[in-house]
């Protein structure tokens, strides 16, 4: 016997007439839409982080592949570079434009005291205590075979 | 009641079929997802999952400071896809070829050695025929054509630009790397180099090949299960094994010395027109090969200037009769273990000795001399005596003390241990032949390495031409391996040897093209007579090796012209003023102050002149006393005689007697 279907002729004490079942009913019925709209909002957090994912997987995607253009870019140029550096082509250059050019002459260093028993030289130093006949302000003269 | 019966009945039926069925259904399940859940799981995930295979790229090679030597170039490779080219005119076969034909004429037109009609023939296969698994004959779709490779980054870029205008499809662009020499010819025997087979690059020869191991890079992988478009899905599992680069090779190379010594190699070259000549310098203290240039050599960059003499590596992988350059080790280990000191006369018998039933001659007819003139002089007499006077025994340990017969220890492969007999297989001749360089060989790197330890006191030193391998910051340096304790038992011994060869370079010496203003330069002069189908022949290998400052030396420097055809023949002139030229500009690169002043070294300089010159005509006064004496003396004789014949005297003849003193060769 279901008891909810049993008709009684007189209403239960302090419970209006024609509000019997709406409690509960509105009761399951927020209780599923709440339970729906959790559900679909977890749902779309799911997907709404998908997506971003997705996005920021392509964006980093674009950014490597943009990194290793730029990396073989500079790796070219690091070969172009090396090229124009290697002696042969400095040297061809030397040739091309006749430029007049003499390498550097180690009687043109000179080592001198600054100050009292303080030498301003560095590890090459090797106990010359010749003084530079001009320019005491510098270390290494202007050029000129001694 | 029959109402209820019936109802029940139909009930019944209903549940026996939703039983059944969901039975079914969990049977299936069942089936599915336990008992065959791995072979479907598999099926499925090999559908979704790519495994991507990663590669890294080769190690670089550059010089002590960074300079770079070897390295990668950015390049592509241009792909075509067959199927897809037909695909889009697939039902039109002409217009089909027209297209084909089109990228065939564009990349022929815009990349160098590309040929159109072997593009066209490649684009033109569809399909080719494979076997599958069962043997059975099946036609595949072509989706691999090469249009062309190792095309310049930029020129790819160019392209990539080009095709997406006129909307070629079916042409792919893919990332690749080539080998490159930006130094072109610079150290070419030494670096060696690489062949590419199926993207693998093959080592040849070189640092390339010895150190191919660590300059190789790791592969790597990556799992990942793939989206309809192909990308990974990221929110799903993927795996990943890490790509490794090569580890970048750092040697102890100085590029600017490198391009000095060279520069000054190939102006010998132009000089003397030798078949082959080689310089090394070292560090004495160290090891540390500084430079090592030889000509001829190749662009590895241009492999059609290779040749079998070109690519050789002669520094490590040749042996060579020395010549007089083993003197110094013969004459150091004597006065070391005290069988003479730098004043023991030695009669170098004016150029012509038998030894054991053979002659040997000097270039230069010396008489009695002290030893220190011996290696002034480039006496092959006077060693072969001080060595007689050593004994054999003593020579073997002499020479193998100075690591003769042994590698260097150097990263460079093949090397060479020379030709060096063991002790019970010499002959009677081998203690006077193995001192002055004949019948044994040694390589370029074991003569400098030798020297290294006449000028650093007589600590053995291997030689080092790897300084450190570097891989982000895994940094592992080569250690210096010299032994901690002198081959000279005697403290003076250096000084005595290295003063002995400043002697070469001063006047009267075998070199004094090789002197440097400011500078004492110890060095030693060698001319070895080539051996050619097993007999010495006319042609000659011309060396000068030494150190500077004698004193404290910065650098070993070794010389070799092979057969000079312009020109002297001799150590001193063909390789000695290239000796001089390599050293005057590294003592300035490194910054070495001279020891003397220009007014000190030439008052030294003349000082020596003028000893030498007071010695020649000592000497020559002491002739002049001799001959006139036996000129007196055979005068006398001859009187005599004419007096007992005819009781008269005649004419003597001095010119004759003069004659019959000399010994000339």
């Amino acid at each position: 016997m279901n008891q909810f279907t049993k008709k009684t002729n007189s209403p239960e004490p302090g419970v209006e007439p024609g509000h019997t079942q709406t409690p509960w009913v509105a009761g399951l019925i927020f209780k599923m839409a709440m339970m729906m709209v959790i559900i679909a909002a977890a749902f779309w957090a799911r997907v709404h982080l998908n997506d971003k994912t997705e996005q920021l997987a392509r964006e980093k995607n674009r950014i490597t592949k943009e990194i290793q253009e730029k990396r073989t870019e500079i790796q070219t140029l690091i070969a172009q570079r090396e090229t124009l550096r290697s002696w042969d082509n400095i040297n061809s250059k030397i040739k091309q434009y006749n430029l007049a050019l003499r390498s550097v002459n180690p009687s043109q260093v000179r080592y001198m005291k600054r100050f009292e028993g303080q030498v301003s030289a560095p590890s090459q130093y090797n106990g010359d205590t010749r003084v530079a006949d001009t320019s005491v302000g510098a270390d290494r003269t202007s050029g000129g075979v001694q | 009641m029959t109402l209820f019966r019936s109802m029940a009945i139909r009930m019944a039926l209903v549940y026996i079929l939703l039983i059944c069925g969901f039975g079914y259904v969990a049977r299936v399940l069942y089936s599915v997802q336990i008992s065959r859940h791995d072979e479907l799981f598999g099926k499925a995930q090999n559908t979704y999952t790519t495994r991507i295979e990663t590669h890294g790229t080769r190690g670089e090679i550059f010089d002590f400071d960074g300079s770079l030597l070897v390295g990668n170039v950015p390049t592509m490779d241009i792909v075509g896809d067959p199927a897809n080219i037909y695909i889009l005119n697939k039902k039109d076969n002409e217009k089909t070829e027209t297209e084909c034909r089109m990228i065939a004429d564009f990349f022929e037109k815009n990349c160098e050695n590309v040929n159109s009609d072997e593009v066209f023939r490649r684009l033109s296969k569809r399909s080719f025929i494979s076997k599958d698994a069962n043997g059975k004959e099946i036609e595949r779709e072509c989706h691999y054509a090469v249009i062309a490779t190792g095309v310049k980054y930029e020129t790819a870029k160019m392209l990539k630009e080009k095709v997406k205008e006129l909307a070629f499809h079916g042409v792919s662009f893919t990332s690749s790397y080539r080998r490159n020499y930006p130094k072109n010819t610079m150290l070419a025997n030494i670096l060696g180099l690489t062949n590419v087979s199926y993207d693998t690059f093959v080592p040849i020869q070189g640092i390339e090949r010895s150190l191919n191991d660590a300059m190789t890079a790791t592969s790597g992988s990556m799992v990942y299960e793939r989206a309809r478009n192909g990308r990974p899905v990221t929110f799903t599992n993927s795996k990943s094994e890490p790509t490794l680069d090569g580890y970048n090779i750092f040697l102890t190379i100085r590029e600017p010395l490198q391009a000095i010594v060279e520069e000054e190699l190939d102006l010998m070259c132009e000089r003397v027109k030798p078949h082959a000549a080689w310089a090394i310098l070292v560090d004495p203290k160290t090891g540390d090969v500084l430079a090592a240039a030889q000509r001829p050599t190749f662009n590895p960059n241009d492999r059609g200037t290779m040749t079998p003499e070109s690519s050789a590596n002669r520094l490590s992988e040749l042996a060579i009769e020395p010549g007089s350059i083993m003197k110094p080790f013969v004459v150091s280990y004597a006065l070391d273990k005290g069988f003479v000191t730098p004043s023991s006369i030695v009669d170098c018998e004016q150029g012509v000795w038998k030894y054991a039933g053979r002659l040997l001659h000097d270039t230069h007819n010396v008489g009695k001399v002290p030893v220190t003139e011996v290696i002034k002089q480039s006496s092959n007499i006077g060693t072969a005596k001080i060595s007689v006077m050593m004994g054999a025994k003593n020579l073997d340990n002499a020479l193998r003390s100075f690591g003769f017969g042994q590698r260097t220890g150097i990263q460079l492969k093949p090397e060479t241990s020379g030709i060096f007999r063991p002790l019970e297989k010499w002959d009677s001749l081998s203690v006077s032949r193995f001192c002055i360089g004949q019948g044994i060989a040694v390589s370029p790197l074991q003569l400098a390495r030798a020297y290294c330890m006449i000028a650093n006191g007589g600590y053995k030193v291997n030689l080092r031409i790897v300084d450190r391998i570097e891989r982000g910051d895994d940094v592992r340096v080569m250690p210096v391996i010299k032994e901690s304790k002198s081959i000279f038992a005697n403290p003076t011994t250096k000084k005595m040897i290295t003063d002995m060869m400043i002697g070469v370079t001063e006047a009267g010496g075998t070199c004094t093209d090789a002197a440097i203003e400011g500078f004492h330069v110890a060095g030693k002069t060698g001319t070895a007579q080539k051996v050619i189908n097993g007999a010495y022949s006319n042609r000659y290998y011309a060396s000068f090796v030494g150190f500077v400052p004698a004193e404290d030396p910065k650098f070993v420097l070794l010389v070799t012209c092979d057969d000079p055809t312009v020109g002297s023949r001799y150590g001193g002139s063909a390789s000695g003023p290239t000796f001089k030229a390599i050293a005057e500009r590294t003592l300035k690169y490194m910054y070495v102050q001279p020891q003397l002043s220009r007014e000190e070294w030439l008052a030294e300089r003349s000082a020596a002149q003028k000893a030498l010159h007071e010695r020649k005509v000592r000497e020559d006064a002491l002739v002049q006393a001799r001959r006139e004496a036996r000129d007196r003396q055979l005068k006398e004789q001859q009187a005599k005689q004419t007096t007992k014949k005819t009781g008269t005297t005649v004419a003597s003849r001095p010119a004759s007697a003069t004659k019959s003193t000399t010994i000339r060769r």
